[in-house]
Order: C-alpha cells, then structure tokens, then sequence
C-alpha cells in the first residue's frame, strides 16, 4: 500500500508473517514508553499543540509585539475576499497540474532510457540524481541566470533552433512555466524510484506480450504502467503535497528583501503569502487562517487522490 | 523541495527491510536485456537521448563554477571557457560576506540535526518495532499521520514557542527540533527494526542484557546501512534548508550558507548593486559540500530514495 | 488513550494562560531612559539599516562614535528588511537604533515597534527647528516625533545626451512638460533588434514614480491629512495610463525590466553608459554613481517638470529612530543626533569634496533633511558649469526647492505596498488602469482605516 492508507499500512501488521515479540509480556509498560518518549513529547510540544494553537490564532489579530485580541471568525471572512490569497491559491493550483504532471512524464521517460542504459546505468543514475542535491536557493540563482530572458543559456539555445525565448523571469505568462522547467531538472528521486519500479516488472510478462506480437508502445501501456501503477501514483501524491506547499525555489528568484517593488504576481505561490504575512507582516493571526485553509487543502486533495487511487491503481496482491 | 520534503511530506510506500539495503541493490546493477536482440537504431538513439540528458543535467553545475571564474563583466556571457579566467571572485567573496562564519555556522546545525534525528528516531523506532504495549498502534498510526500535516500547520506556534524561550535569533530552533525524532525516519528504521531476526534479542535478554543494552550494543550496529541513509538524508535537508534560516536568523554573522546566499542574491542581483560574479561564487560554495556528500554516500542515497518508493 | 485528554489540557491552560502575549507592552521603554548630552556612556549601539558604505558615511560615524565616548557603535549590516526589524522587536531583543525610510516610520510606530522622542530631543538637545518641516512632518504622529530626519531624496530627468541628439530631441522633451513629446521621443530612441528590445526609450519608474505623475498631473494619493486615499482619482488613472504607455510603446513593461535587470546599474556597464536607456526620472545620488563610474557618459539632466513647465519632486528620505525595548536608547539618541547635525554634515560633505577632488571627480552636492547644512554644502557644489554635471548639480537644487511630499500617515508601508501591488498588476497586463487603482485605493484605505483607529483609540 501507499501512502493512501498510511495509518492503515502502519497499524496493520507489517508484511511479514506476524510473530511473536520475545518477551513482551514480560516488560514494564515503562520501558517501551521510555524508549518513545522523544517522539511522544516532540509530537505534543511541536505538533499537537501548534496544530490546536494554529485554530486559536486563526480566530485572532495577533502581531507577536503587542497581545492577541480575538476576532471571531474576521479572518476568515477576510480571507475569502482577499484577491492576494485568490492569486496565490490559483497560482499554486495552476503550478501543480502543470509541474505534477511534467515532472512525472519527464522522470518516467528518464527512467525508460536508464533502463536501457546497460553497464552505464549507474553513470547516467548519478547525473540525473546529482541536481537532486543542490540548495534549492541555488536552485532559484539558477532559475534567475539561466533563465534570463535577454542574456540567459536557455534563450540562447532557443535561439540556435530559430525560437525567440520569451523572458521566463519577468513576463508573468513565463514565470510559471519557467519555474516547471526548473522543477524538471530536480526529478532525480522520482527517476530513482520509478526505475526502482520498473526493474521489478516480471519479465514472464513481457515476454508474454512480446510472443503475442504487442508493440513496444502497447506493452508499455498494457503491461508496465499497470504494474507499476502504484509508485507512479506515490510520486503523483508526493509530488503534488510538495508543490501545494512549494517555497523556496519562487521565493528565492522573485522575492524577499531587495526585491519588494519588483514582486512578482505571477510566482506569488500560497505558502510564500503565508510566510509572508506571518514573517514578514507578522499578522501571525491571518497567517494563522491561511495556514487552516492550506491544511484543509491539502487533506481534500489527498483525500480526493485516495478515492481515485481506488479506481486507477492496479495493486497485484501486495506480496513478493 | 528536497529529498527529505518529499519524503516526510507523505506516507512513503516504503518497506525498507535490511535484506534491501545491506545486501540487494535496490536499483538492480542488472538491466533487463530483451531475448531478441533489440534494434541497432533504438540503441543509438537511447544512446543519444541518455547523453543528451546528462548534459543538460550537468550543465547548469559546468556553467555555474565556470562563471564563477569570470570577471564581473562576462558572468552572463554564456561562454564554456572564461574568456579571462579568474579566482578573484574566490577571494572577494569572504569579503564581501561572512561566508566562513556562514559554513562554520551550517556545518554546526548540519552536524547536530544529523546527530541528534538519527539517534532519537532509532530509540522511538525500536521502542515500536520492538515491544507490545497498549495503544501502540494507534500512537504509530499518529506517528504517521503526523507526515500528512503541512509545515505551514504548526509554523506560527512552534515559532512562538523558541521565542517565549528567547531562541529566536538563534542556530538552537534550526536543529533542535530534531531531538524527538522525524516520523518519517521513525517509519524507515522502525521497518528496518522489523526485517531483524527478534531471536537475536530474545537470546541476548535471556543471557541477561539490559534493554538499553540490547538497543545500544546489538540492534545499532546492525542497524547501520539503515542509519547512515538516515544520516544522509538529514544532512541534505539540513544543509539546504532556507525557511528556517528565514525565520529565525537575524543577524548576518549568524547566518547559515542558503540564508545567506539569499541575502546576497537579495543585496547584489537585480535592482541592486550588480555583483552577480559574486552570487555565482556563492553558490558554488554553497552547493560543493552537498556535490562532495553525494559522491562519498552515493550508493546509500540512491538506495534510500529507491526505497521510499518501491512497494514491499 | 489518554492522550487526547492530555492535549486537550494542554491547549486549554494555553488558551487560558494566553501563551501568545505582547513582547512589547511589558514597560513603558523610554521611562527609565535618562537622556542628557553630556552624559557619560557606555554599551554598544547597534544599529539596523544603516551602511557604511561612503564618506558621507563613515565621517559623520566617526565623530558620532568620538562622542559616544566609551560607547561601541555595532552596525548590523545591509538595507532594513522590516522583517528582521519586526521580529528582533517581537522577540524583546531589538536593535538599540533603527535607520528607516520616513514612510516607514509612522508603519512603526502604529505598531509600537518605535517609542516617541520627545524625551531625547529635548535630553540630547536637538535642534528640531534646522528640519525641512516636510521631513518632521512625515515622522510625526499626535504632536510627537518618532523619528530624527536624515537623507532627502529627489528626482532628476536623466538623459543619455547622444540618444536625444540622435533622434532629433533635447532635453526638453523628456522632462515631462509634454507627456505626447516624452511618448514621441520614447518612440523615436527606442530600438528593437529581431523583436528584441536593445535601447529603452524612456523608463517611466513604474511602480515607484507613480507618486511623482499623479503630482505632475495634478493630484495627491493621499488626502493632506493622512487619512483617505485618493488613488482612484482620474488625475491618478490618467498619470497611470499614460506612465504605462511608454512601456507599452516598446513592446511592454517586461522587455523593459528584462533588459533594466540585465544592466550593471552601479558599475561601468550602467545603461546610459552602455547607450541602453534613452531617458528615465531618476533620484539624484545616482548622479554621483553616474559621475564616480562613468564619468565620460554623454549625459544631459534637467529637473522633472510638470504640464506648466515648473519643476517638480517628490521629496522623501530616510531617518533614525529608537525601538522599542532599545537596550541602550541614551546612545542611540546620541547617535541619531550626531549624525544630523549641521557640522556633522559639512565635515561629511568636506570629506567627500577632497576625495572627489583626488580622484579627479567632481562634488556634486548632498542632500539632507537638515536645511542649515543643505545651505552650506550647496555653496560647495559647482552650479555654474556648463558641463552635464553641473547642470546636475543645478536641476537638483531646482528640484530640492520644488518638492511634495507624502502625507504623514499611520501606514505608510501598507499604502505603499497598495498601490504598487496593483501597479504591477496594470504592468503584468491582468488589470486596467481604471479597476486597478480602484481596488488599490480600497486596500490602501482599510490599511489605513486600521492604522488610524489605533492612533484615535490613543
């Protein structure tokens, strides 16, 4: 299972045959609280008790410096007419059904070349991961250079081939686009584990295939996405919770302390507004509310993808 | 986002059993191979598309260190091979910013994130995989729902509680969070905790070993392959980490390498005063260690993603 | 289990004890705080948003530190990033003296973030009354003064001289008298190679410079009194809609700031030197860059002028002021004091005219906020040239004399961020001018609504 189920694949016994635990009738209840209690503490200190905190600010005007005064439910009225939480929520959505799916095709047809790649695999695996490692600020000094629309590689490459690359850090119809293209040369671990995946295609079935004369095309379609239909919709899922709340890359490139009057719209993602209300504003009140309706966000569209997953993901018995 | 983002944003499929780690290849070093021997073309143009990849992978590094080594003037000028090759931009900047106090400072949070996470999440990993006890289960099923909840979630609060502990300004809230442990690598050992034979343990406690003797002595050193990914992956995601650094860094000299190139890119890139050479030269810095952590545990890293994605 | 119960307690003694309190309302800060100029002193000053970076400077530093005594002067470097600033004052552990823009400072003190002056000006004895009384103004909220004036900004018409004689223009026709020959003359030097944009005409300054238009058009963005946007004003619009025209006439504001970024601005390489930009408002220190960096450019000033021809500025600039919680407020009025003080300034201004003088470079004036010292200085600055720099020099003692500024208000950070909000939002093409300025005067008037309410609860 995937993380569809998380509690599900953790409460239920793991796939091994369940077994008896030496001796655990024998110990004190303390002891294994014990060897927990880092976890137990950390998750009421920094997760249960900023979870419920959040709720309360959110009913708040609080701006660290002065006390909270409660609002009732202002914020949220607030919100729902703010044009800026509208632009980032659209933003962010327009981001992610246009990088989710790059990002997958992209690792997927890396993955299919490196499973061809014969002895040079591990060669080819280290250059596609190596992005993987760069700071993400790095990433967004990249996105600014390389990208630049008058004196930037990629225009120029674009040139070589006759295109009049359009200016990805300043014309907002680009900045988006810009960055999905920045996000493709990160899909290193979804390549990783898409090829992962792929090795574990039963050959008998392939084979299978191939005797009865299917293409190449259609055992790919037929035969492979079905089966590794799982981890595709893990990456799908992953990918999507981590472009919901996508920051540092857009944050880098298009804002921050000098570039306050250059702000662009188009890269204003939901979180960047959040960190930017309650950081730099400090209105940790309405940040709060943000961050409530982002928390419900992003619990509709897992939820919504579970519900899919239920109708699209093939799982073959769970075993091997 | 990182390595580490993705995979603690979600309930990862993992099953990470020792087998996997320590002695199969999780990305098999075998490639399928046809019985039919596949088409001259195909191989060349897969040939070509895989270089083609891998240049524009690696392309972006080349040319960073390359304009790093170019007079302010030509750091846009595309070209492969400084026209005036230069390491000025190598000695301006530690001038031009607190770099060493930066490294110095990151490499300080790196180390303790990594200490500390590893070590804590092993002691809660095997205190699940290890013992029956009530409620278990449903405090593992929180400890796995806790992956779901968004950063943003519990930002506000858990800023305010390092400042009610006068923190803020500090390197303490960029790490210490990680002495109680990440689900997230309380999920991957406890499953490697799983794959270990409970005989071992069993035979050690009737020869009359502690529990913290058992934990210590026998399950953590086998539990090394698992460890170390752990450990690597923490020292990503710590090195690069920039919200934190923005959250609660104020003053320069206290800044770590990723807040700091921001303040760069934010004092010498557009509308300021122009000094990209310097930016590029920063960016190099910032971005070698984790090039030089990639080389050295390759082979775990690769290994540890396949695993957070295969289904067991 | 019982751990439900056990965060329900938890989240319940917070909410009851209040775990989320004020740092700032603990003590009236400045109460204790005895301020007295011949004081003796001690600590260290730190000081956020002030640079070093010149003999303008350093000079007026060095006598500030002379007087501090055996007080250390701690400059926390960079520009003023308000999150910084917020946060070290919300987490109790502010800087003893803040260096602003005088927008700024009524954004902080609405937020008690600074603490009124009265007691250092009067302590340190400061010669308010040397202050250009537009300077003060803008700092001043309820009969108190939150900050001591520093720098004045103003702006000049900048022109590349060979652009304009190339395309049968002067000087004149980008100045602003005549909006239709600023278009023409935008046209007529801008130039395109395969669609792309290599010299920009004339650089209008969106969205900072949208003040500045709607002034030369005739109206303010703000009430006199501080407490109503007018931002949806037809003047306003017009001013926009027009300002926007000359990007548009180049193929749109995204060429533009493409190529403006891709220029090296404070070095050589800067756009009139590089022969990129015909012609751009621009503030006057830039003509020290200018003359320090490139001194051969072919150059032309002249003040920016409105439709009768008079010229016209939009004077702001920056100050000092104390936060809340400072550690050491006694001298960081000391400091604020010395480094404002008439003599302060000529030594400063001496500096940098033996310094230009070695360098082979001209002294093209200071301003400041501080009258008596703009008297002096300006008998220092050539005037009577006739090279470019000199006209300089001219146009910006012309403009320091024709200036508005903004109104004082509570919130002068968020009304600026209004309009410029959706000035982009005209420049990115998603909005009219008309609808924009509507919905910024909107926002801009509730920031202000709320900022106001707590200055009239006081």
């Amino acid at each position: 299972m995937s993380l569809a189920a998380p509690a599900s694949t953790g409460t239920a016994a793991p796939a091994r045959p369940p077994r008896r635990r030496g001796g655990s009738g024998r110990h004190r209840a303390w002891i294994p609280l014990l060897f927990i209690s880092p976890w137990l503490v950390g998750f009421l200190v920094f997760m249960a008790y900023p979870v419920v905190y959040t709720g309360y600010l959110s009913l708040t005007d609080y701006d660290v410096i002065n006390d909270p005064t409660f609002l009732g439910l202002d914020n949220y009225r607030e919100l729902v007419s703010d044009e800026k939480v509208m632009l980032a929520l659209r933003n962010t959505f327009v981001y992610t059904l246009m990088s989710v799916p790059a990002q997958l095709v992209f690792s997927l047809v890396l993955a299919l070349l490196l499973q061809r790649a014969g002895r040079a695999a591990g060669f080819f695996r280290t250059a596609f991961f190596l992005p993987k490692m760069t700071p993400p600020v790095a990433v967004g000094v990249l996105l600014l250079m390389l990208l630049n629309g008058q004196s930037g590689l990629l225009n120029e490459l674009l040139g070589w081939f006759g295109i009049n690359g359009p200016n990805w850090t300043t014309d907002p119809d680009w900045v988006k686009p810009g960055l999905v293209v920045t996000s493709l040369w990160t899909v290193g671990s979804s390549v990783i584990i898409l090829l992962a995946a792929l090795q574990q295609v039963p050959d008998e079935l392939l084979d299978a295939a191939r005797v009865d004369g299917a293409s190449w095309w259609r055992r790919l379609w037929h035969v492979v996405l079905p089966i590794i239909s799982p981890t595709i919709y893990f990456i799908v899922v992953v990918d999507t919770i981590a472009s919901l709340q996508s920051f540092t890359e857009a944050y880098t490139a298009f804002f921050g302390a000098g570039n306050t009057t250059y702000s662009n719209d188009a890269a204003l993602f939901y979180a960047i507004y959040l960190f930017q209300q309650a950081f730099e504003f400090l209105h940790m009140g309405y940040a709060s509310a943000m961050a409530v309706l982002l928390f419900a966000i992003v619990m509709v569209v897992t939820a919504v993808q579970v519900m899919l997953s239920r109708r699209y993901v093939h799982y073959t018995g769970g075993a091997r | 986002m990182s390595t580490l983002d993705r995979a603690s944003e979600a309930g990862p499929t993992t099953s990470v059993t020792p087998e996997r780690l320590a002695t199969e290849d999780a990305v098999p070093a075998e490639p399928q191979r046809s019985p039919r021997q596949r088409g001259t073309v195909a191989r060349v143009l897969v040939g070509a598309a895989l270089v083609l990849m891998t240049v524009a992978f690696v392309y972006p590094f080349v040319w960073l260190v390359s304009a790093s080594l170019k007079p302010r003037s030509d750091v846009f000028d595309n070209r492969l091979i400084p026209e005036t090759l230069t390491f000025d931009n190598y000695v301006e900047v530690w001038n031009a910013a607190p770099m060493a106090a930066w490294l110095v400072n990151t490499a300080f949070v790196t180390v303790m994130a990594t200490l500390t996470v590893t070590i804590s999440s092993a002691l809660v990993a095997w205190g699940f995989a290890r013992y029956q006890f009530r409620g278990r289960n449903l405090l593992f099923g929180l400890v796995l729902a806790s992956m779901m909840i968004p950063g943003a979630a519990t930002m506000i609060p858990t800023y305010l509680i390092w400042n009610s502990l006068g923190l803020v300004g500090t390197l303490t809230p960029l790490w210490a969070g990680n002495v109680f442990g990440t689900a997230f690598y309380i999920f991957l050992l406890r499953q490697f905790f799983l794959g270990l034979p409970p005989e071992l343990f069993d035979a050690a406690e009737i020869d009359g070993a502690g529990h913290w003797r058992v934990f210590w002595h026998i399950a953590l050193p086998l539990t090394r392959p698992a460890l170390v990914v752990v450990a690597l992956f923490e020292f990503q995601a710590a090195w690069t980490d920039l919200m934190r650094g923005l959250i609660y860094l104020r003053d320069r000299e206290d800044f770590t390498v990723p807040r700091g190139l921001k303040s760069m890119l934010d004092q010498f890139g557009f509308g300021g005063e122009w000094h990209w050479e310097l930016i590029v030269t920063a960016s190099v810095i910032t971005t070698l260690p984790m090039v030089i952590v990639f080389f050295i545990g390759q082979r775990q890293i690769i290994q540890g993603v396949a695993s957070t994605g295969t289904k067991g | 289990m019982r751990l439900g119960g056990v965060v329900g307690v938890l989240a319940a003694s917070c909410l009851v004890a209040g775990c989320a309190q004020g740092t700032g309302d603990s003590e009236e800060e400045t109460s204790d705080a005895s301020f007295d100029s011949n004081a003796t002193l001690s600590g260290t000053v730190e000081v956020m948003g002030f640079g070093a970076g010149d003999e303008i400077a350093t000079t007026r530093l060095d006598r500030a530190k002379k007087e501090l005594g055996d007080a250390k002067v701690e400059l926390v470097e960079g520009d003023l990033d308000i999150q910084q600033f917020l946060s070290s004052v919300a987490s109790g552990k502010p800087p003893s003296l803040v260096y602003a823009e005088r927008s700024q400072i009524g954004t902080f003190a609405s937020r008690g973030a600074v603490v009124p002056l009265t007691d250092c000006i009067e302590g340190e004895g400061i010669d308010t009354s040397v202050f250009r009384k537009s300077a003060l103004d803008e700092v001043t909220f309820d009969d108190e003064v939150y900050g001591i004036p520093e720098f004045n900004v103003v702006q000049l018409t900048q022109a590349n001289a060979d652009l304009l004689q190339q395309s049968g223009h002067t000087i004149d026709d980008v100045n602003g008298s005549d909006w239709d020959a600023v278009l023409q003359a935008d046209k007529d030097m801008t130039k395109t190679q395969g669609g792309d944009l290599q010299t920009i005409g004339y650089d209008s300054k969106l969205p900072e410079f949208l003040p500045l238009w709607a002034k030369a058009n005739g109206a303010d963005l703000i009430s006199a009194d501080g407490r109503t946007a007018q931002l949806d004003d037809p003047e306003v619009v017009e001013a926009l809609e027009w300002a926007v025209s000359v990007y548009d006439a180049q193929g749109g504001f995204g060429e533009v700031k493409a190529l403006r970024d891709s220029a090296d601005f404070f070095g050589d390489g800067n756009q009139f030197a590089s022969g990129t930009l015909g012609a751009m408002p621009m503030e006057q220190w830039y003509v020290n860059v200018l003359n320090d960096v490139s001194p051969n450019a072919p150059m032309a000033f002249d003040t920016v002028r409105d439709e009768q021809g008079e010229p016209i500025a939009w004077a702001s600039g920056s100050a000092w002021a104390i936060p809340k919680g400072s550690p050491d407020p006694e001298a960081a009025c000391r400091m604020a004091r010395v480094m404002t003080e008439t003599d302060s300034w000529i030594a400063a201004a001496e500096a940098r005219v033996a310094m230009r003088k070695k360098d082979g470079g001209l002294f093209t004036g200071i301003l400041t906020a501080n009258e008596d010292a703009d008297e002096q200085i300006r008998a220092m600055a050539p005037t009577d040239g006739d090279d470019a720099w000199s006209q300089a020099v001219a146009a910006m003692y012309e403009a320091n004399d024709h200036t508005f500024s903004m109104p004082a208000n509570p919130a002068g950070d968020e009304f600026e961020q209004a309009w410029q909000d959706e000035v982009n939002k005209v420049l990115t093409g998603d909005k009219d001018p008309a609808d924009a300025l509507a919905d910024a005067r909107e926002a801009a008037q509730q920031a202000l609504d709320e900022a106001w309410a707590t200055w009239d609860e006081k």
